[in-house]
């Protein structure tokens, strides 16, 4: 049916909007098969954290649903006796200053990129960019010889560094994108007004840029936050283990403890999807600008 | 308004800084270190195996007040290794396969026990020339053996054995036809967990014990030292005699089932409240976890019983397959010595064989250690046995052993392609046996 | 959301004459805003980059450290005479490199159809932002928890796992599969996990592409008698090609180095199915002690990315003179 009118006019009858809504029914059912795939497995081991050990291997969980019949030990169990709370705790400590510090020095630099001239500026961006391709596996090794000349092995400085060397270049690259796009006549004038570089970064690019900052620091926290490999290779000190870790040694030498890895892997998922749903906007908005325009 | 443009700046810089400043600082040691009071173990162990190394630990602890710090991974190797590489080893380690074990004693990165300072006397007094052998790299000795177990055993379930009408077998005919026995009365003869890397170690004792007691000792220490070719014809003649045991028809979900079952669910497959099937082809330790993780109701001898792996030649009836881990030390100091020679010393072997779960290698520990008729069994076992041979995939080096389990995992999925399995692990092998 | 420069452009420059005026002391401090970061890059990436290829073309067996130079012989060992890594001998062809190249066709392939249909589809309900989030959501979620979320979804044991239970549930007789710990279904049901987690990466840029499309436009079609697909045929699909090949190459360069979920959901296994060159490059060198074979794999990993980056940036250049 063709619309004569423009698209202001809205449909009006009842039966017109109910043919609308029919004919969109297949799109309806494709969309709900598609939000149960989504949903199902991730509410499946939601269930199970929560069943006793014995009934996980007696009877699915969906049959337990109605039962009712849950308990709270799984997790407290996890927390406890597998070391998991100290686990969030270390995840915490790895993945805040693997923010801040990638976010601080790539901002600086991101800074000069877009509104200091200097020679050599824009090929030291491009090859600093270009960085983006080597993956982890190439720097995997030299990088740990060299936490060994440097004797920080035992602490959280080594990962800490990992996280920020890896990270600084999408941080430059997200970062100067969009200090680019600032009005230049804000900061001529700053300049005209006798300002230091140090004064427009601090104080006028800063504060117009926390949206991208934002979405830059949320980004690199749940990518660290989730990060395993990284952390099985520089964290050597058991008792600094973060929770991806720990959970994948659950899966101990001899099988799999469901009761404990549901539970774990919930433990882990936690703060993520606070972050998540707090935070979307910045999340989705980080993900965008790296990529598209 | 100058301190805070100051601060940002240099917030950034001063953590670089202060990194490289721990580095000035800190000094790395290769040769002996001070001892520090606390020593740090490493090893696999999780569960119930890990409560009771850690008894062992606390008798340390109150015998010499030295601190003990048990540490645990999944995969050892992706663990020891980096840490080595960055030079922060654990102080010991406890090592399952002499294999990496001589590997990293030709790394340079294991202590000699001469180097430790341990009392050699002591050591060939309690334990045997064999498990002696066993730690020993090139002539130096590297590896204590602390524990050590049977994989000689098939468990099975006394009452369902019963209801059959049926003895343990003496003889592999025997057991191939109880199996026969069990199948026509609908049940699944086997269990076996062979899922992914991590679990597939159960398949290369299936075939290590079959191999030892069909071609016999020697050929055995021949072809998992690298002189016997995997593509010899005893190699086939004993996956043949595998692919009978561990068929679609004999296992719970067939094959498909058994590379999806992990070890601890393949013993639950057996010994559980929902059991689906008869018997379990693994080693000594299987007993403990079924009692201690699997069903906690379970009576030893009563209701979990395991019999001696069946003769194929009786030429070899005496031969017994078993493994064993060593303690070995990365770092000498008085506080490792003083772990080392409590490892090794008989005191500590009786608290660990009375927790149920290990056989101690130590001459000295008394049968009356051990806590049920399972354990005493299985340490009777390895005292009895004329032949002792060590599992072979735990003596290849490098990643072979891991190789050779995956082309076990292969064959069994796919036994006629077994030649070209074979042929392919010959050659990736003889590389590692260069190298 | 309009900006006035390009975001995403590499090279495009602050414009030019003003801030040349500030010459004097601008160039100093300019290096004094970028050194810790050049520090940093230099340290973490630049010399482990020129580290491990020396360390490629040697043993590398002594605790990880060159010690015996063997020249190209580990790149020619990988690329002929290994059969985990790759295997022409039969067809199909196998191994890591193989795998990875499935990895780099389906999964794409998935993620950005699923990821289109679903922006497509969610835009013509009011419920869209809720279809969205669902989606979305499993994106903030750790690959470790992924693999733990879909190893469960997976077990053979229908008394645990949901597939095999949900397939029994149709067809009583159905003997159930164990996806993972079969050589023939283990990588797809690895590549649909990962899916799983990353279809909403693609449909949220799709999402924001579309809504950027002009309404106008499309009510001129509809007016016109046009139907919903040839809309979507001839006027969106074509002004999403940009978007689409961005996301497909973000994609890409994920899936070379793609290792946490394989790692943890099969380990590589059975039988080394499901490898991929991560995880050979973990194995050879932390199970196998082999520093220098490991370190070749990593070069050859860095060398599949080279190209797909290059494109990319050069892509965004000749967008930047474009527009």
């Amino acid at each position: 049916m063709a619309v004569v009118e423009t698209a202001a006019t809205p449909r009006t009858t009842l039966s017109e909007r109910l043919v609308g809504w029919i004919s969109r029914t297949p799109v309806h059912i494709a969309l709900v098969v598609l939000a149960l795939i989504w949903l199902v497995p991730s509410v499946g081991l939601l269930v199970t954290s929560f069943r006793k050990r014995p009934d996980i291997a007696a009877s699915g969980w969906w049959e337990a649903i109605g039962d009712l019949d849950f308990t709270i030990k799984n997790y407290s169990s996890v927390l406890d006796a597998q070391n998991m709370a100290d686990a969030f705790l270390n995840s915490l400590f790895i993945a805040v200053p693997s923010t801040i510090l990638p976010l601080m020095i790539g901002a600086l630099a991101a800074f000069a990129f877009s509104w200091i001239a200097f020679p050599f500026r824009d090929t030291v961006f491009l090859a600093i960019v270009a960085l983006m391709v080597v993956p982890i596996q190439a720097a995997l090794i030299p990088v740990l010889k060299l936490f060994r000349e440097l004797d920080i092995t035992d602490s959280f400085i080594g990962i800490w560094l990992a996280h920020t060397g890896f990270a600084l270049p999408f941080a430059i690259f997200l970062l100067r994108n969009f200090f680019i796009t600032l009005p230049r006549d804000l900061i001529e004038a700053a300049r005209v007004d006798g300002a230091s570089n140090l004064h427009i970064f601090s104080r006028v690019v800063l504060p117009l840029s926390v949206p991208a900052l934002a979405s830059f620091a949320i980004f690199q926290f749940l990518w660290v936050w989730n990060d395993l490999l990284n952390a099985l290779i520089f964290v050597q000190n058991p008792d600094q283990r973060p929770l991806t870790v720990t959970i994948v040694n659950l899966q101990s030498a001899y099988g799999a403890e469901w009761h404990l890895l549901s539970a774990g892997s919930f433990i882990l998922m936690l703060l993520p999807l606070l972050v998540f749903f707090s935070l979307q906007r910045f999340f989705v908005q980080g993900l965008l600008s790296g990529s598209v325009k | 308004m100058t301190r805070y443009r100051t601060f940002l700046v240099l917030l950034p810089a001063l953590v670089v800084a202060l990194a490289l400043v721990a580095a000035g600082c800190g000094g790395d040691d290769e040769g002996s270190s001070k001892s520090t009071g606390t020593v740090s173990v490493f090893s696999l162990w999780g569960g119930s195996e890990r409560d009771a190394f850690q008894k062992v630990l606390t008798g340390f602890t109150e015998k010499t007040g030295i601190k003990a710090k048990y540490e645990q991974g999944r995969d050892f190797l992706p663990i020891l290794r980096p840490r080595i590489a960055a030079g922060n080893p654990p102080d010991v380690a406890i090592i399952p396969r002499p294999g990496v074990v001589a590997d990293f004693a030709r790394d340079g990165s294991l202590k000699t026990v001469e180097e430790i300072g341990l009392d050699t006397d002591a050591l060939t007094e309690n334990l045997s020339q064999s498990y002696l052998d066993l730690g020993t790299v090139d002539g130096d000795l590297y590896g204590i053996v602390v524990k050590a177990n049977s994989k000689n055993t098939i468990w099975y379930k006394p009452a369902s054995f019963k209801q059959l009408g049926v003895q343990p077998p003496e003889d592999w005919q025997g057991l191939l036809q109880i199996a026969d026995k069990m199948r026509s009365e609908g049940k699944k003869p086997f269990a076996v967990g062979a899922q992914g890397s991590t679990n597939s170690w159960t398949l290369t004792d299936w075939f290590e014990n079959i191999y030892l007691h069909q071609a016999g000792p020697e050929k055995y220490q021949q072809l998992f030292t690298g002189e016997l070719p995997f593509t010899d014809p005893t190699v086939k003649t004993a996956l043949g005699e595998m692919t009978k045991v561990i068929s679609d028809e004999n296992v719970p979900g067939g094959i498909q089932g058994v590379l999806g079952t992990d070890f601890v669910t393949s013993i639950g497959q057996v010994f559980g409240t929902n059991a689906k099937a008869e018997m379990h082809g693994q080693g000594g330790f299987v007993g403990g976890i079924a009692i201690g993780q699997v069903n906690t109701k379970l009576k030893p001898i009563t209701d979990i019983d395991f019999f001696d792996f069946p003769t194929l030649n009786p030429a070899y009836k005496g031969a017994l397959m078993g493994a064993g881990d060593q303690a070995v030390a990365f770092t000498s100091n008085d506080d490792v010595k003083a772990l080392m020679e409590y490892l090794a010393s008989p005191e500590a072997g009786e608290i660990w064989a009375k927790t149920g779960a290990i056989i101690s290698p130590n001459k000295a520990v008394p049968d009356s250690a051990y806590p049920n008729e399972l354990a005493v069994k299985e340490a009777k076992q390895l005292k009895d046995a004329e032949t002792f041979r060590f599992d072979g995939s735990d003596l290849l080096p490098g990643t072979l052993g891991q190789s050779w389990a995956t082309t076990l995992q292969a064959i069994i999925q796919n036994p006629d392609k077994m030649d070209q399995e074979l042929q392919d692990f010959q050659s990736s092998a003889e590389g590692e046996f260069e190298a | 959301m309009s900006t006035p420069a390009a975001p995403g452009s590499v090279v495009g420059k602050p414009p030019p004459g003003r801030l040349a005026r500030l010459g004097r002391g601008s160039g100093w401090q300019g290096f004094f805003f970028i050194s810790p970061a050049l520090v940093l890059l230099g340290a973490l990436l630049v010399y482990p980059v020129v580290w491990t290829v020396r360390l490629s073309v040697d043993k590398g067996r002594r605790q990880l450290e060159p010690h015996e130079f063997v020249g190209l012989d580990n790149f020619k060992r990988l690329l002929t005479d290994d059969r985990r890594f790759l295997d022409l001998s039969e067809f199909p062809p196998s191994g890591a490199l193989i795998n990875n190249l499935r990895w780099i066709v389906l999964y794409t392939a998935l993620c950005v159809i699923l990821g289109l249909a679903i922006a497509v589809l969610a835009s013509r309900v009011r419920y869209e932002s809720l279809i969205k989030a669902v989606i979305f959501v499993p994106m903030a979620i750790s690959a470790t928890a992924v693999a733990m979320i879909w190893l469960f979804v997976y077990s053979p044991d229908p008394d645990q796992g949901v597939l095999n239970a949900a397939l029994q549930g149709i067809n009583s007789g159905f003997d159930p599969i164990s996806w993972v710990g079969r050589e023939g279904t283990v990588n797809y049901a690895i590549i649909f996990a990962y899916v799983w987690a990353s279809t909403g990466f693609a449909m949220v840029v799709l999402s924001a592409a579309l809504k950027g499309i002009s309404t106008e436009v499309i009510e001129a079609a509809r007016t016109d008698g046009a139907t919903d697909w040839a809309i979507f045929r001839r006027i969106q699909l074509p002004l999403l090609s940009l978007p689409i090949a961005v996301v497909t190459v973000w994609l890409i360069i994920n899936v070379i180095k793609v290792f946490d979920i394989v790692y943890v959901m099969s380990g590589g296994g059975p039988s080394g199915a499901s490898e991929v060159i991560a995880n050979r490059y973990f194995i050879e060198t932390f199970d196998g002690g082999k520093g220098g074979y490991g370190a070749a794999m990593a070069v050859i990993m860095l060398l599949m990315i080279i190209p797909i980056m290059a494109f990319n940036i050069r892509r965004f250049r000749s967008e930047a003179v474009t527009r």
